[in-house]
């Protein structure tokens, strides 16, 4: 959806995405809540109560590791890419993960010494 | 900023609240250990009334230790704990109450630093496993040999946490101490024990602070959560901490081997050496064993009052009010919530840059920051834009010295490199000779000659590496073989340095603010509505925290609904330095609404056991069989009245609270099972053991921040500000608890000795007849002062308190006293000046020869809190060296 269809589908929506917006977290930012508004637009369909908190843990996992760079189960991860796939994100921030720190570090600890 | 980062600043600017603990030792004949009675008075030179336990900082390093191998199994870990207590009441041997306090589960907002600790915890544990197996393998495949892997599971610290089974296991085996040591242990006779375990909510600390506060029926201000904050908080005027002191870069035993020495990474399985001609003292740790300190709040009051009065206030100015600013000032610098601002250091002075700040604002705003824990936002407002003037200055200064640092440190290295081996060796005959071989050396001849040769020689090697660098210069390229065939390769040496960790804020360059919300928040320099919602939400979370404490206390995978919750791998942000824990773990947020409603689907499932863990508990109150109380619950028990009871107020030394009873109690002379395989069944309990609720409060209810009418304010410490002008002679600083204590010395005889003995160049007759003032301040090198183990001869009448004055009533130290001298004797202790100069006079010895003994003359109704401090809190992981940033 671009952003032109998204707001289309609000507009034609009304009651749907009043409910969407009801689960916005205080801490997201604009940008942010934008990408998951669209997850949960995207999949609202599939997942009727009482099952809609699944979707909202789908989506958590989706934001995540886009904004917040967490790495879940790579059969997860592939899942929610899937329920993700058309969303745009520009910008989107770059992270170093825990695992990544950790092995860099040992790389530099393990390096052949320089011999004189 | 970590507990110790702020306590070293503040034991470092305020050096007088420290006093070292002395701990008598069990002594030992033909085998048997006679344990220590601690009903005698306390070699402190101090009586205090209640001992405060925060559990969770004895159980951690109980259960996970840093410096020592790790407890075998889980009853080795609490026999530990056992033992740790008794430690800690023989150091203070409390004369009233005894209280224990579990971290029961957390609010909230603390739960996001726990997560992230045991996120980190157990992401580490795994790591370490599986270091642990590769090393082993290349290890074994040398050659090296490795105690045979015990199936022991690895001790997973998250399990020291509400509702498991090993804090089940643990409530259980305290229980039984409790029992024991009040039927056993004549120092615990009379006093009144609570126990509040991790059934109970709230914190250890919290849990502490709320039972002192109702006690007192009013309010303290809110206090942060370290118990010193919380100690100043509660306005008590006597209130004590102890906890262990803590020695830097102690060395640890390596994870594979067992043995010290190594880390885990150069681990070779060698054979451990004997200790000890059959090696009998293979279980001894070479490591000493950890000292405990006590840290005296009411010097540290005196040290505040001084640095917080103002003089010309429009308004009357209240110290109490100051001190509840001070405190909350500190947040700012850290708390246990929420990351402090980038821009306050406590190692760049941070609290005494607020401090100077709050002198100002209170002049211009007219009033304090905080009342009874309401924030005055207002004024903090105009705090912070002071601390937003100075920020650029702040982080330009913390990048040049940094800067500085770096560069003196590369120096050093070269410096040390340098050493290494020398930059030219002369060759030909002056080259140098090995000592001791078989050639002697040939006497040198024409010496010209030869110098002669070696100039020209240098020489051209000169000419050659001029040339050289012209080339280099005008190629622009290293040509570094002839440069560098001398000395160090500067290759080398910079693959050395450390590149410099990421920074993708730099605080210090034009443009921080953009990059800072950029790279935290992902929020362009545009969006100004969302920076307000982040400094509101900080500004709330700081207000909160102080309320936290103001508050009386009454808390599959794609198809589970709170699988974000946990992440297999999360981001770090490094903040700028270097080392994956220094940095802040971005862990996902947890919607509690969510959390709920997955728990409630699993309830139905839990087994009664499970459900009886996870259900709320209750603190239970011991006392021994000669307590006043003991009779009255007897009583309620044989009734079998279920209703909540009020204490009687005259029964238990004025504490308050309700009695209900226990469903599985201990009582008297029913035997009390040991949970333990190593530990006796106690046959004929003494004890008593009923549950206990908090007095009460109305919701309204306001506690104020003051000293209770009636305190008893403790004499002064610190040296009076007009000591010099008052020419009463030379100032004698009060070293531990009694300010009149006795200084030991030695008779003529005595000097002539160690005069005779110590080096004669310092001067004739260092020692005096007389202890001169010097050597008194110089801590008395030889004092006659006997250990601990005389203490106890002669006679001795339990401490009548309430024969005692008002008033501390002062003696001067005799300057000569008559009578015999014990003899100078070699104590278990040592002779270490540390120790003599704090503590280690006895009064009791002297007086004796007067006539009996006189009770210690710093009476003190004290409060005295444990600080635990191995929590694993700010700690690094073991695997790596402390650094203490």
């Amino acid at each position: 959806m671009a952003t032109m269809d998204v707001e289309d589908f609000i507009g034609q929506n009304r009651q749907l995405s009043d409910l969407v917006e009801t689960f916005r977290s205080f801490s997201e930012s604009e940008k942010q809540w934008k990408g998951r508004r669209e997850f949960l637009f995207r999949n609202i369909n599939d997942y009727e109560d009482p099952h809609l908190d699944q979707l909202l843990a789908l989506s958590m996992v989706w934001a995540n590791h886009v904004f917040l760079g967490c790495r879940y189960d790579a059969v997860l991860l592939e899942k929610v890419r899937e329920m993700a796939e058309g969303i745009v994100v520009e910008d989107a921030p770059v992270f170093k993960t825990r695992d990544e720190v950790i092995k860099q570090q040992q790389q530099k600890v393990h390096a052949p010494a320089i011999t004189h | 900023m970590g507990v110790p980062a702020f306590f070293r600043w503040l034991s470092r600017k305020y050096p007088s609240i420290i006093v070292h603990c002395l701990e008598e030792k069990a002594k030992e004949y033909n085998g048997i250990k006679i344990p220590v009675d601690t009903s005698k008075p306390n070699p402190n030179e101090v009586e205090f009334d209640n001992l405060y336990l925060d559990m969770n900082g004895i159980i951690h390093p109980c259960t996970h230790p840093e410096d020592k191998p790790a407890p075998k199994n889980e009853d080795e870990m609490m026999v530990a704990i056992f033992e740790y207590i008794d430690r800690l009441f023989n150091i203070v041997r409390p004369r009233r109450v005894l209280y224990m306090a579990i971290d029961g589960v957390a609010p909230r907002a603390k739960m996001n630093q726990q997560r992230s600790r045991r996120f980190r915890a157990s992401k580490e544990g795994v790591e370490l496993v599986e270091e642990k197996n590769k090393m082993r393998e290349e290890v074994i495949q040398r050659g090296g040999y490795l105690p045979p892997e015990e199936i022991k599971e690895r001790f997973d610290s998250n399990c020291i946490t509400p509702g498991t089974e090993f804090m089940d296991n643990l409530a259980k085996c305290l229980r039984y101490y409790i029992a024991d040591r009040l039927t056993n242990d004549p120092g615990w006779h009379n006093i009144t024990v609570f126990l509040s375990d991790a059934s109970v909510p709230g914190e250890g600390e919290h849990k502490i602070m709320d039972f002192i506060r109702r006690q007192r029926g009013r309010a303290e201000n809110p206090g942060y959560a370290d118990l010193i904050m919380l100690g100043l908080a509660t306005h008590e005027p006597n209130f004590t901490i102890i906890r262990e002191e803590f020695k830097p870069n102690k060395p640890r035993p390596c994870a594979l081997c067992g043995q010290m020495g190594h880390e885990i990474k150069d681990c070779q399985g060698l054979a451990r050496e004997k200790q000890g001609e059959h090696d009998e003292f293979a279980d001894t740790v070479p490591v000493s064993e950890q000292e405990f300190i006590f840290i005296r709040l009411i010097v540290l009051r005196e040290y505040l009052e001084r640095e917080l009065t103002m003089a010309s206030l429009p308004f009357p100015f209240n110290f109490e009010r100051s001190v509840d600013d001070w405190v909350f000032m500190c947040f700012f610098v850290g708390n246990d919530f929420l990351p402090h601002l980038p821009s306050l250091e406590i190692r760049e002075g941070a609290i005494d840059r607020l401090v100077g700040i709050y002198k100002d604002v209170v002049h211009k705003t007219g009033g304090y920051l905080t009342e009874n824990g309401f924030v005055n936002l207002e004024r903090v407002e105009l705090i912070m834009q002071a601390v937003g003037v100075a920020e650029d200055n702040i982080f330009k200064k913390r990048k040049d010295d940094d800067e500085s640092f770096k560069r003196r440190m590369k120096e050093k290295k070269k410096r040390m490199k340098a050493h290494q081996g020398p930059s030219f060796v002369p060759g030909g005959q002056f080259a140098p000779q090995a000592l001791g071989g078989r050639d002697r050396p040939i006497a040198v001849q024409n010496a010209r000659q030869s110098a002669y040769e070696m100039r020209m020689q240098g020489n051209q090697r000169n000419q050659d590496a001029a040339q050289s660098l012209r080339a280099m210069m005008r190629n622009g390229k290293a040509s570094s073989n002839d440069m560098d065939n001398r000395g160090v390769k500067r290759k080398a040496e910079d693959s050395d340095s450390e590149p410099e960790p990421e920074d993708n804020v730099r605080l210090w360059e034009e443009g921080w603010k953009q990059r800072y919300y950029k790279t935290k928040f992902d929020v362009d320099a545009t969006d100004d509505e969302f920076r307000k919602k982040v400094v509101q939400s900080y500004v709330e979370g700081l207000c909160w925290v102080l309320r936290y404490y103001y508050q009386v206390n009454h808390t599959s995978a794609t198809e589970s609904s709170i699988i974000d919750f946990y992440p297999d791998d999360f981001a770090i942000d490094l903040n700028g330095k270097k080392y994956a824990w220094q940095g802040v773990a971005l862990l996902p947020f947890v919607d509690e609404r969510r959390l709920r409603a997955a728990l409630a689907d699993v309830y139905p499932d839990l087994s009664p056991e499970e459900v009886r863990r996870n259900s709320l508990g209750s603190d239970v109150v011991f006392v021994g069989k000669s307590h006043p109380l003991c009779d009255f619950i007897r009583e309620l028990y044989l009734a079998e009245s279920h209703e909540d009871t009020e204490i009687p107020a005259e029964l238990c030394h004025g504490i308050q609270g309700i009695l209900n009873l226990d469903e599985d109690p201990i009582l008297p002379d029913k035997p009390v099972e040991s949970p333990i395989p190593t530990l006796r069944d106690i046959s004929s309990n003494n004890a008593v053991g009923i549950k206990f609720k908090d007095p009460q409060y109305d919701d309204g209810f306001v506690f104020k921040a003051v000293i209770l009418p009636g305190a008893k304010i403790p004499n002064k410490v610190l040296k009076p500000g007009d000591w010099e002008q008052s020419n009463r002679g030379p100032w004698r600083p009060q070293l531990g608890f009694n300010p009149n204590r006795q200084q030991a010395h030695l008779d003529q005889s005595g000097f002539r000795k160690l005069n005779h003995y110590v080096d004669r160049n310092q001067g004739a007759g260092l020692f005096g007849a007389r202890p001169s003032f010097d050597a008194q301040h110089r801590g008395g090198q030889y004092s006659n002062a006997p250990p601990p183990r005389n203490y106890h001869q002669g006679n001795y009448r339990p401490p009548q308190r309430d024969h005692y004055p008002q008033n501390q009533y002062s003696r001067p130290p005799p300057m000569n006293a008559a009578g015999p001298y014990p003899r100078f004797q070699q104590g278990s202790h040592g002779w270490d000046r540390a120790v003599q100069s704090q503590s280690t006079a006895y009064q009791q010895n002297q007086q004796r020869g007067r006539g009996g003994w006189r009770p210690p003359q710093n009476q003190q109704d004290t409060l005295l809190i444990f600080q635990g401090f191995g929590k694993g809190y700010g700690l690094p992981p073991p695997s790596r060296r402390n650094n203490w940033n």
